[in-house]
């Protein structure tokens, strides 16, 4: 099925969604792009005090100016200093019109502006908080700090990644920061599902270490099942149940090339011994079932390794997936940028930001054929919206404004 | 605030209560119909007369494979029914595209043209079914030159660009503990799915869903595109020293812990904890008073002044210091540990299910999130093959008890 990229379908599933964020750094503000992307008008409460955080709006690295983008494309932004009087009683206005308050501070933040949960329902009854942290707002390590890495290491990802006879390596990036993201928009959406049934909103509490935790596969169940000594360890690029082999990265010619093989069953291990080339080894008694071949992979391994360090490895994905065979380059980031198939499908996407530079973003990785979204500009600046916010979507006026600008409201 | 137990009754409706899923996906979706039934819907998972494949795979109960033992089935199919059919005859495709008329969301993870070859392609069904969400999820998607390419949940890895950067600069790329590519797959095509539902509830109208298991990692990376699209240099494999060593793990006295300088003072803390062991060296120094100096050309000398007082710490040393400072400070847990961990099982994120058969009592993890009003619920175990046989082409498709056995069986 092939989708008419061209159609004129669009609408977007979140119009009227209008989103109150308060999240900073990567996993909320990924969280609330997910909703912009689909037409929410998304209003990002900024500081002062966090212009260079990770996607703050005067990142100090190109990296984080790229960050700020991608993470925060098409949303609104608006300065408040909630130190003041006038800065609290501006969100409060806000939260009056908002369908979901959305913020990752620490546990004492928002109580302390007069913003926790039970202080936003009694402004606005029907509405949607989402709470994300580190470890969860309740519980005995609710107040404890977590970065990314420190939820990685915590949930088991750190000790489990690498391989038997290195030190683990974990995940390289905060795979925890994109995966409670992830988590904090499937919620807002099941919660706007929700309040679109019975009309209860409801206040959210994600934990990223529950959103790791609850990737961790059979890892609980065996132990339970099968006692301490079914604890898994590192197993490599090799897997720990399953089978498969050969099953990795194999490198190729070039510089730090790599190509990602992963052979199953008894026909993909014949296609791929035709691909390539039949050579004696193939023939090799350690190699004839499955079972073997996960029995002998350090030596196949090596003989498969013979074979592509002669070969590129976009060949060597050529060749074996003419076969069938699943294969892929291990892709840098260089490749992604001129990946062919990314770039048919319009993976990254260039918007223009509000000094009318263009800012290479990453779009939503599904195509829905009736709402496709759509990013039509990069992140705001700081403070770029005040002026909308307050005029149009709260009434204020001019006189209003100024009073609070006087009072240092949006320092 | 609620004792989280009391917040988990059963009683609560779930957000997508009342939604029918025939969910045909294999292992690159079958965590999306997992989270779906978790939060309530109705997923039907449709099974080759003789069970799906997926049923041998590992760990098993006891360590033997055999009926009901198999743990990837028992966790990836909690909350579903399943029906066995004959999808290789005519009739069973008959029958396949009646049960995917009376659900809202179609869930595959076919090869891209197979589900149009058998009549089953979106706008053949969506014809009689408007409302129908119908999402796909393939390795590359269902358009582009790479469309018809195989992939695993390593190549998927590897293509979406997160396994170049795992690992060490001296190990080959490394894959994610888990098949996090085929998780991604699945938690972004939930995405889309709820996104459409959404759009239902509001208009009545469904529509088709094109995921792209590559795509889903290439969204996931974090750096490696805003990396190269921002600095044009790709990002490399640094192990645990991610972002430079303020964001790393050391290998301690007991294991590994993380510690994150993210702040000054957390750097200066760190440093003035190594001065009053002794193993501080030069340190303390005001050249070295920037943390952002672990970025520049002193690494080498600064990592291996923290390795080697790290060594000296345990785990629990570590995280008792930085968290009672206020710093992200942690252990690299073991298997067991995260077994054991008080506020996961305080938070009701593990649930304990004893076996009918009196075998050991299995541990379930739980939801990713947390929904007050509405909540994660294990109200079934994983199905046995056409267990629900009866209750679905009967019960849904008005079939006779003969007709079932007869397509069924």
């Amino acid at each position: 099925m092939v989708l008419n990229a061209d159609s004129h379908q669009t609408a977007l599933a979140l119009k009227g969604i209008r989103v109150l964020d308060f999240t900073w750094i990567h996993a909320g503000p990924s969280a609330t792009r997910i909703l912009s992307d689909q037409g929410a008008e998304v209003i990002k409460v900024e500081s002062n005090n966090a212009l260079s955080v990770v996607g703050g709006p005067a990142s100090a690295t190109a990296r984080g100016l790229g960050q700020r983008h991608n993470w925060n494309a098409g949303k609104l932004s608006i300065s408040l200093n909630m130190k003041t009087p006038q800065a609290v009683d501006i969100a409060r206005r806000l939260v009056a019109v908002s369908d979901v308050v959305a913020e990752n501070f620490s546990g004492r933040v928002m109580p302390s502006w007069g913003l926790d949960y039970d202080s936003i329902r009694a402004i606005n009854p029907g509405i949607i908080m989402l709470s994300m942290s580190g470890f969860g707002r309740i519980g005995p390590w609710k107040d404890r700090v977590s970065y990314g890495q420190t939820l990685q290491a915590w949930s088991g990802f750190t000790q489990l990644t690498g391989f038997p006879d290195t030190d683990p390596s974990g995940p390289a990036s905060a795979y925890s920061d994109a995966v409670g993201g992830m988590a904090g928009a499937q919620a807002v959406l099941l919660a706007l599902i929700h309040r679109a049934r019975t009309g209860r909103g409801q206040w959210l509490d994600v934990s990223q270490f529950e959103s790791l935790s609850a990737l961790l596969e059979t890892l609980v169940l065996d132990m339970s099942a099968n006692g301490p000594a079914a604890a898994m360890t590192r197993s490599g690029n090799r897997l720990p149940h399953g089978g498969g082999a050969p099953h990795g990265a194999y490198r190729c010619s070039g510089e730090d090339r790599w190509v990602a093989i992963s052979v199953f069953s008894d026909d993909e291990w014949r296609a791929f011994v035709d691909a390539i080339g039949n050579p004696q080894w193939t023939e090799d008694q350690r190699f004839v079932t499955g079972e073997d071949r996960c029995r002998n992979a350090d030596t196949l391994d090596s003989f498969v390794e013979s074979w592509t360090m002669q070969h590129t490895a976009e060949d060597v994905m050529g060749l074996l997936q003419a076969v069938g065979v699943a294969a892929g380059v291990v892709q840098t980031g260089a490749d992604l940028s001129r990946d062919p198939q990314l770039q048919e499908r319009g993976f990254f996407r260039r918007v223009m930001d509000h000094q009318g530079e263009y800012r290479t973003i990453e779009s939503a990785p599904y195509r829905l054929s009736r709402t496709p979204g759509n990013v039509t500009r990069g992140a705001p600046d700081f403070g770029s919206d005040l002026t909308y916010v307050l005029r149009e979507v709260l009434g204020m006026s001019d006189d209003e404004l100024a009073d609070c600008a006087i009072a240092g409201a949006f320092d | 605030m609620t004792d989280p137990a009391e917040q988990s009754n059963s009683s609560q409706p779930q957000p997508l209560s009342g939604y029918r899923v025939l969910d045909l996906s294999g292992p690159m979706g079958v965590y999306c119909g997992k989270l779906m039934a978790d939060m309530g819907a109705d997923v039907i998972k449709v099974e080759p007369p003789g069970g799906d494949p997926t049923r041998d795979i590992g760990p098993f109960v006891g360590g033997q494979p055999g009926p009901g033992r198999s743990l990837y089935w028992l966790h990836f199919n909690t909350n579903k029914r399943s029906v066995t059919l004959d999808t290789g005859s005519p009739e069973g495709v008959s029958l396949l595209r009646r049960l995917a008329l009376a659900c809202a969301v179609l869930l595959e993870t076919c090869p891209p043209g197979h589900m149009d070859s058998l009549g089953l392609g979106y706008e053949s069904l969506a014809a009689e079914s408007p409302g129908l969400v119908y999402s796909s999820i393939t390795p590359f998607g269902q358009t582009g030159p790479y469309r018809d390419f195989k992939a695993s949940d390593l190549v998927g890895f590897a293509m979406g660009g997160y396994m170049y950067v795992t690992g060490w600069p001296d190990t080959p790329p490394t894959r994610l503990w888990g098949s996090q590519a085929y998780h991604t797959a699945s938690n972004r095509a939930y995405i889309a799915i709820l996104l459409a539902l959404y759009h239902r509830m509001m208009t009545g109208e469904g529509q088709y869903i094109d995921v792209s298991m590559q795509e889903a990692v290439a969204a996931t990376t974090e750096h490696v595109n805003t990396t190269y699209n921002y600095t044009g240099e790709p990002a490399v494999r640094c192990g645990f020293r991610h972002g430079g060593q303020f964001i790393a793990t050391w290998k301690c006295k007991d294991g590994y812990a993380s510690i994150t300088t993210n702040t000054q003072q957390a750097w200066d803390d760190l440093r003035a904890w190594m001065d009053r062991d002794g193993m501080a060296g030069d340190l303390r120094d005001e050249k070295y008073n920037d943390r952002f100096i672990l970025r520049g050309e002193n690494s080498d000398h600064i990592e291996g002044l923290i390795q080697r007082w790290a060594l000296l710490h345990t785990r629990e040393e570590i995280t008792e210091f930085g968290q009672s400072n206020h710093h992200p400070w942690g252990p690299a847990a073991t298997p067991e540990e995260i077994l054991e961990n008080e506020q996961l099982w305080a938070r009701g994120f593990f649930s304990r299910v004893e076996p009918p058969d009196g075998g050991p009592s299995l541990v379930y993890p739980g939801a990713p999130y947390r929904l007050t009003e509405s909540p994660w619920q294990l109200r079934r175990t994983a199905p046995a093959p056409g267990e629900h046989n009866a209750e679905v082409l009967c019960g849904i498709l008005g079939l006779s008890p003969q007709e079932m056995e007869r397509l069924s069986a």
